[in-house]
C-alpha cells in the first residue's frame, strides 16, 4: 500500500505541499508575526514590490505577511472542525449497527436527509445561534461535516456487519461494546482516516468562505477567509491582495483533498480507479467494414470460394484483428464457409476461439478498435457493395441475432413494446399500429404467455426463461433470413435450455431461418444442429454433418471435445477425457497447425499450417494426420 | 437470480399476471404516498430547527437585542414582541401556524414584514440559481454525452486527458475563489463587465458562471463515466443489433440509464448552488437572499434569518423530492425497492 501511495505523482505533490502547509502553520506566527502586525498609515492598499511581496491593505499592514502567519488559524480551525465532525459523526453512524431494524432506518433517513442541506447554510445558522466567532464557525462546519461522516461510518459499519464473522459474533453472544471496538472499528478504521483527510479540505473551504462572509474568525484575529474580504475591497487598486489569500486557501484544500484521495486510491485501487471499458468484453461500435481483398495471397491455402445458389449467407476469408501493442492479433483468422436457407449450423469453441467474434463480424458489430476484412454474402448480395445509407437497414432486415445473457441484454429502462416496435420502426419503417401489431405477433411465436399484458412491463418484471423469449422475439422482429442465436441458454437452468431451443427448432421450420448456434456445448449443438464448425484459435478446424459427427469426427481436437463429454453409458470408474494443455495464446500462436502443441498425433508436418480441405465423404477439416490417413485409405 | 427461476407454465401463468397487475397498479401511489409523508416530516423538523433558533441563543435573546443602554422594561417588551413570554408550546403552536398563513414576523430593524422580504430579496437570487440551473442541465447532460461518444472504448485519448484534466481543476474550486477569480480576469484585468450589483444582464454574467462552473465540471465527468458505463452494457449491443441510429440509441437507450446517478447527485448540487448562491451574493453585491441572510446574522435580526433558513430548507426540501419522483420515473426498478 505504502508503495502504491508514492508511486502517484499527485500523492506526493499534495504530500509535499501538505507538509509545506504544516510547516508554515507552525512557524508563521513566530517568524512573520510582529511584520504582520505592523501599521504603516503611509504605506496603504500599495501594490506589490520587494519590500510587499502581496502589497499592503488598507492600513498599510504587509499582506504575504499576514498571509503566513493566518496559516496557523486556518488550519487550527478547520482541524478541529473536522474533528467535531468526526467526533458527532462516527458514533453517530456506528449507532446504525447496533439499532434494531426500525429506529436504524429511521436513523438512516434522518442522516440522508441532513445530508441533502447544504452544509454552510446549517454553518451559518449556528453561527446566528452561537452569534459569529471562531468557535461558532468551527462548531457549524463541524456539524455539518459530522452528517458526511455519519453517513459514511454506517454505509461501513453496516457493510461489515452483514460479513460472515460478524454474524458469527453475534449469534455468539458478544456484546456490541466488543463488537464495535473489535470488529468495526478497526476493519473501518482507514476508511475514516481517508474521511477525515479529505473533510479538512472541505473545512478549510468552509471555515474560509464564512470569514469571507464576516460570520467566522473576528477582528482582531483573521485568517484567509477574512483577509480575502479586505482583499476584494480593494480590488482595483490591489488585486494581488484578493488573490493571495485565494490561492492559499485552495492550495492548502487541495493538498489535503490530493492526499486523501491517494490514500484511498492506494488502499482501494477498485474503489477509486478510473473506468476503462473492458474493449474485448463491450462489443459496441459498428465501425468495421467489410472490405474486399485485392490479393489472393492472404487466402488460406485450399480455401475456395464457396459457389452455393442457396445460400442466404456465405463467409470468405473473414479476419478480425485488434491492435496490441506487439501488433495486430487475429483473433478470427480466415474463416469461411456457407450457410444455406433453413440450416441449422452450430459454431463450436472455448472461450476466446474466436466464435462469439465471429457473429460480431456477420452482424458488422465489431467493437473498436477491431478491424474486419473478408468477404460477407448475404441473401445474395455482397454487403461491401451496399451503399453505406442503406446499409444499416439491410443488416436489421437479413440478421437477427440473440445475445447470451437476456438479464443483461434488455434494456431495463424501458418497456418491453418499446425494445421491440423500434426495430420495426428502424428497418420497416412501419408506424406505431403496424409496429405493435408484429410485436404482439413475435411474442406469440416465441409462446410467451399473455403478449399484451408482457408489452407494457419492464424487463425487470420477467423470468429468465421469459426475458430469452423476449430477446429472441426482438431478434425475429424483421423476419431475417439468419438468426445468431450466441449461447442462448448458457444463463439459464436447463429446463427453460429444452424449451428454447424447441423454440429454436419451431421458428427454423416455420420461416426456414437459418440458425447459427454459437455454443461452447457440443452435445447441445449436436442435438441441435444440421452442421457443426469447430473453431480453434480463431480457425475453422473441422466442418461437420452432425450424422458424421456421431460416428466419428476426424480433426484431433473435436475428438478431444466429444470425448470430455459426460456419457451415461460411460463405465463410472474411468474417467472423462480431458484435452492436455490449454487454449494458446492468440498473440503468440505455435508455428503451423496452433492445436499441434496440445495433440497426441502431431507429427513433424504439424510445423506447417495445415489447409482446411474438402473431404471426399463431405465436410472439411485442417489436419495433416487426417489427410494423410485418407490419402493412405 | 430470477434467470434460474425456472419458466412459468402457462397454468400458473394467470395466477402470477394478477399478482403484477395488482403491484403495478400501486407502486407509483404507494410511492408518492411514502414521499409526502417523509416530506411532511422534513418539512416539519424544518419549522423545528427555526423555530427553535432563537430559544437555543445562550442567555436571553430579549436582553441582547437591547442592547447596552437597556432597562428592565426595555427588555420585557422586547421579550413580548418576540413572544418569549408565553409557554414553549404554545409560542411553537402558533410560530407554525403563523408560517403556514405566510406570517414569519417583521424585521426588528426595518420592521418591514419577514415575508414582503423574501419575495423582494428572493427574486434576484430565484435568477440567479434557476439560471444557474439552467445553465448546469444545458451544458452538462448533453456535454458529456458527447464526450462519452466521443471517447468511448478507448477512442481519442488525448482528448480524454485534457477533459479530465480540465474539469476536475474547474470542479476543485469552491465557489467564493471562482468568483474572485472571475471578477478578476473580467472586471478587473479586462473590464469587461460589472463586478458589483443588480443590474440587467451583464451583471448576472459573473455571478452565475461563479456557482454554476463547479457543478458543470462535476457533472460533465459523472455524465460521461455513467454514459460510458452504459455504453459498455449488453443491451447497447442489443440496440445496436437492431441497426438504431444514433439518436435512438444515445437518447433512448443510453440516457435514461445515465441520467439515475446523475440525477441523485444532481440533487446534492443543487443544494450546493443555493449555498455558492448565499456566498457568492455577497462577492458581488447583489441584494439577494444571501446578503440579506448574512446581514440579519450579523445583525442578530432573528426573524429574518428564521424566514430566510426557511426559504432556503424548503427549496432543497421540494428539489429533492423532484428528484426522487425524477429518479422513479427514469428508474422503474427504483419503485419496488430492486434497484
Amino acid at each position: 500500500m505504502r508503495r502504491a501511495f508514492f508511486r502517484s505523482p499527485t500523492a506526493v505533490i499534495g504530500l509535499l505541499l501538505l507538509l509545506l502547509v504544516i510547516v508554515i502553520a507552525i512557524i508563521g506566527p513566530i517568524i512573520m508575526g510582529t511584520k504582520a502586525a505592523q501599521l504603516n498609515p503611509s504605506a496603504f492598499d500599495e501594490t506589490p514590490s520587494f519590500q510587499h511581496l502581496l502589497g499592503t491593505d488598507s492600513l498599510g499592514r504587509d499582506i504575504f505577511a499576514r498571509l503566513v502567519a493566518a496559516t496557523r488559524t486556518t488550519i487550527t480551525v478547520s482541524v478541529a472542525a473536522a474533528a467535531i465532525g468526526a467526533v458527532i459523526g462516527i458514533p453517530l453512524g456506528l449507532c446504525a449497527v447496533v439499532l434494531p431494524r426500525y429506529p436504524r432506518i429511521i436513523l438512516l433517513r434522518f442522516i440522508d436527509s441532513l445530508i441533502a442541506f447544504p452544509g454552510l447554510l446549517i454553518a451559518i445558522f449556528v453561527a446566528a445561534v452561537l452569534g459569529p466567532s471562531a468557535t461558532s464557525a468551527g462548531l457549524g462546519v463541524g456539524i455539518a461535516l459530522s452528517f458526511s461522516f455519519a453517513r459514511v461510518s454506517s454505509t461501513l459499519a453496516l457493510s461489515i456487519a452483514g460479513r460472515d464473522y460478524m454474524a458469527a459474533a453475534r449469534i455468539l453472544g458478544i456484546g456490541w461494546t466488543r463488537r464495535i471496538f473489535r470488529h468495526v472499528l478497526p476493519n473501518a478504521g482507514e476508511t475514516l482516516v481517508i474521511a477525515t483527510t479529505v473533510s479538512i479540505s472541505s473545512s478549510i473551504v468552509a471555515i474560509s468562505s464564512l470569514s469571507f462572509l464576516g460570520l467566522g474568525i473576528q477582528p482582531p484575529s483573521y485568517d484567509w477567509g477574512s483577509m480575502l474580504t479586505l482583499g476584494v475591497a480593494s480590488f482595483y487598486t490591489n488585486p494581488a491582495g484578493a488573490l493571495g489569500p485565494a490561492a492559499a486557501i485552495a492550495i492548502s484544500a487541495l493538498a489535503f483533498g490530493l492526499v486523501g484521495e491517494a490514500l484511498a486510491r492506494a488502499m482501494n485501487p477498485l474503489l477509486w480507479g478510473e473506468l476503462r471499458p473492458v474493449m474485448l468484453a463491450s462489443p459496441i461500435g459498428f465501425r468495421s467494414r467489410f472490405r474486399r481483398r485485392s490479393t489472393a495471397a492472404h487466402r488460406q491455402p485450399g480455401s475456395q470460394h464457396l459457389a452455393d445458389r442457396d445460400a442466404v449467407l456465405e463467409v470468405s476469408d473473414l479476419v478480425v484483428e485488434f491492435p496490441r501493442p506487439t501488433g495486430p492479433v487475429a483473433v478470427v483468422d480466415r474463416v469461411s464457409f456457407a450457410v444455406r436457407r433453413g440450416e441449422r449450423i452450430g459454431i463450436v469453441g472455448e472461450s476466446g476461439s474466436g466464435k462469439t467474434m465471429t457473429a460480431l463480424a456477420i452482424s458488422q458489430l465489431v467493437p473498436y478498435p477491431g478491424t474486419v476484412r473478408g468477404q460477407l454474402e448475404l441473401c445474395g448480395q455482397e454487403v461491401a457493395y451496399i451503399p453505406h445509407g442503406e446499409l444499416p437497414a439491410f443488416l436489421g432486415r437479413s440478421i437477427g441475432i440473440a445475445f447470451q445473457d437476456p438479464a443483461s441484454s434488455l434494456n431495463p429502462a424501458l418497456r418491453i413494446q418499446t425494445q421491440l416496435t423500434e426495430s420495426a420502426h428502424a428497418n420497416q419503417h412501419a408506424d406505431r399500429k403496424q409496429a405493435q401489431s408484429i410485436a404482439l405477433q413475435r411474442l406469440a411465436e416465441v409462446r410467451l404467455p399473455a403478449p399484451a399484458d408482457q408489452m407494457r412491463k419492464h424487463p425487470h418484471e420477467l423470468s429468465g426463461g421469459m426475458r430469452q423469449r423476449v430477446m429472441l422475439a426482438i431478434s425475429l422482429m424483421n423476419q431475417p433470413a439468419v438468426l445468431l442465436a450466441d449461447e442462448p441458454t448458457t444463463a439459464l437452468d436447463v429446463t427453460v435450455q429444452a424449451q428454447i431451443m424447441e423454440l429454436l427448432a419451431e421458428i427454423n421450420s416455420l420461416h426456414g431461418t437459418a440458425i447459427i448456434l454459437i455454443s461452447h456445448n457440443l452435445a447441445l449443438v449436436s442435438q441441435n444442429c444440421d452442421r457443426v464448425l469447430v473453431m480453434y484459435a480463431g480457425r475453422i478446424v473441422e466442418d461437420i454433418s452432425v450424422e458424421k459427427l456421431v460416428e466419428g469426427p476426424r480433426h484431433p481436437y473435436t475428438r478431444g471435445l466429444l470425448a470430455s463429454l459426460p456419457d451415461l453409458r460411460q463405465p463410472t470408474d474411468e474417467e472423462l477425457v480431458q484435452i492436455e494443455g490449454s487454449a494458446p495464446d492468440l498473440a503468440d500462436l505455435p508455428p503451423g497447425c496452433p492445436f499441434s502443441p496440445r495433440c497426441p498425433l502431431a507429427i513433424a508436418q504439424c510445423q506447417e499450417e495445415p489447409p482446411l480441405v474438402e473431404l471426399s465423404g463431405g465436410g472439411r477439416v485442417a489436419c495433416w494426420v487426417t489427410m494423410a490417413a485418407t490419402t493412405a485409405s | 437470480m430470477t434467470a434460474l427461476s425456472p419458466d412459468l407454465a402457462p397454468a400458473a401463468l394467470t395466477r402470477t399476471d394478477d399478482g403484477a397487475s395488482r403491484r403495478t397498479a400501486n407502486p407509483w401511489l404507494r410511492f408518492v404516498l411514502r414521499r409526502l409523508v417523509s416530506l411532511v416530516l422534513v418539512l416539519l423538523g424544518l419549522v423545528t430547527v427555526t423555530f427553535a433558533l432563537v430559544r437555543l441563543v445562550p442567555g436571553d435573546p430579549a436582553a441582547i437585542l437591547a442592547g447596552l443602554n437597556q432597562t428592565h422594561s426595555t427588555v420585557a417588551i422586547i421579550r413580548h414582541n418576540l413572544g418569549l413570554d408565553r409557554p414553549a408550546l404554545s409560542q411553537y403552536f402558533s410560530y407554525i401556524w403563523g408560517v403556514l398563513h405566510g406570517r414569519l414576523g417583521r424585521s426588528f430593524y426595518t420592521s418591514q414584514a419577514v415575508s414582503s422580504l423574501l419575495v423582494q430579496r428572493g427574486i434576484p437570487s430565484a435568477q440567479l440559481a434557476g439560471t444557474a440551473l439552467i445553465l448546469v442541465m444545458l451544458i452538462s447532460i448533453p456535454g458529456g454525452m458527447i464526450a462519452a461518444a466521443l471517447t468511448r472504448d478507448g477512442r481519442r485519448r488525448h482528448f480524454e486527458a485534457v477533459f479530465s484534466a480540465v474539469t476536475s481543476v474547474f470542479g476543485a474550486i469552491p465557489e467564493f475563489l471562482m468568483a474572485t477569480l472571475l471578477a478578476f480576469v473580467f472586471a478587473v484585468a479586462l473590464h469587461l463587465l460589472p463586478v458589483a450589483g443588480n443590474g440587467g444582464v451583464q451583471s448576472l454574467v459573473l455571478p452565475v458562471l461563479a456557482i454554476s462552473l463547479r457543478p458543470i465540471a462535476v457533472l460533465l465527468r459523472l455524465v460521461r463515466v455513467e454514459a460510458l458505463n452504459v455504453l459498455s452494457q449488453d443491451y447497447i449491443r442489443t440496440a445496436r443489433s437492431k441497426r438504431l441510429g444514433w439518436r435512438a440509441i444515445y437518447l433512448r437507450h443510453v440516457l435514461p440509464n445515465a441520467l439515475t446517478p446523475v440525477l441523485t447527485i444532481g440533487g446534492v448540487l443543487f443544494s450546493s448552488l443555493i449555498a455558492g448562491a448565499v456566498v457568492v451574493e455577497n462577492v458581488f453585491a447583489r441584494n439577494g437572499l444571501g446578503t440579506a441572510l448574512v446581514s440579519a446574522v450579523l445583525g442578530r435580526d432573528y426573524p429574518v434569518v428564521q424566514g430566510i433558513v426557511l426559504v432556503l430548507g424548503v427549496t432543497v426540501v421540494i428539489v429533492n423530492a423532484i428528484v426522487d419522483f425524477l429518479l422513479a420515473l427514469t428508474d422503474p426498478r427504483s419503485l419496488t425497492g430492486q434497484a
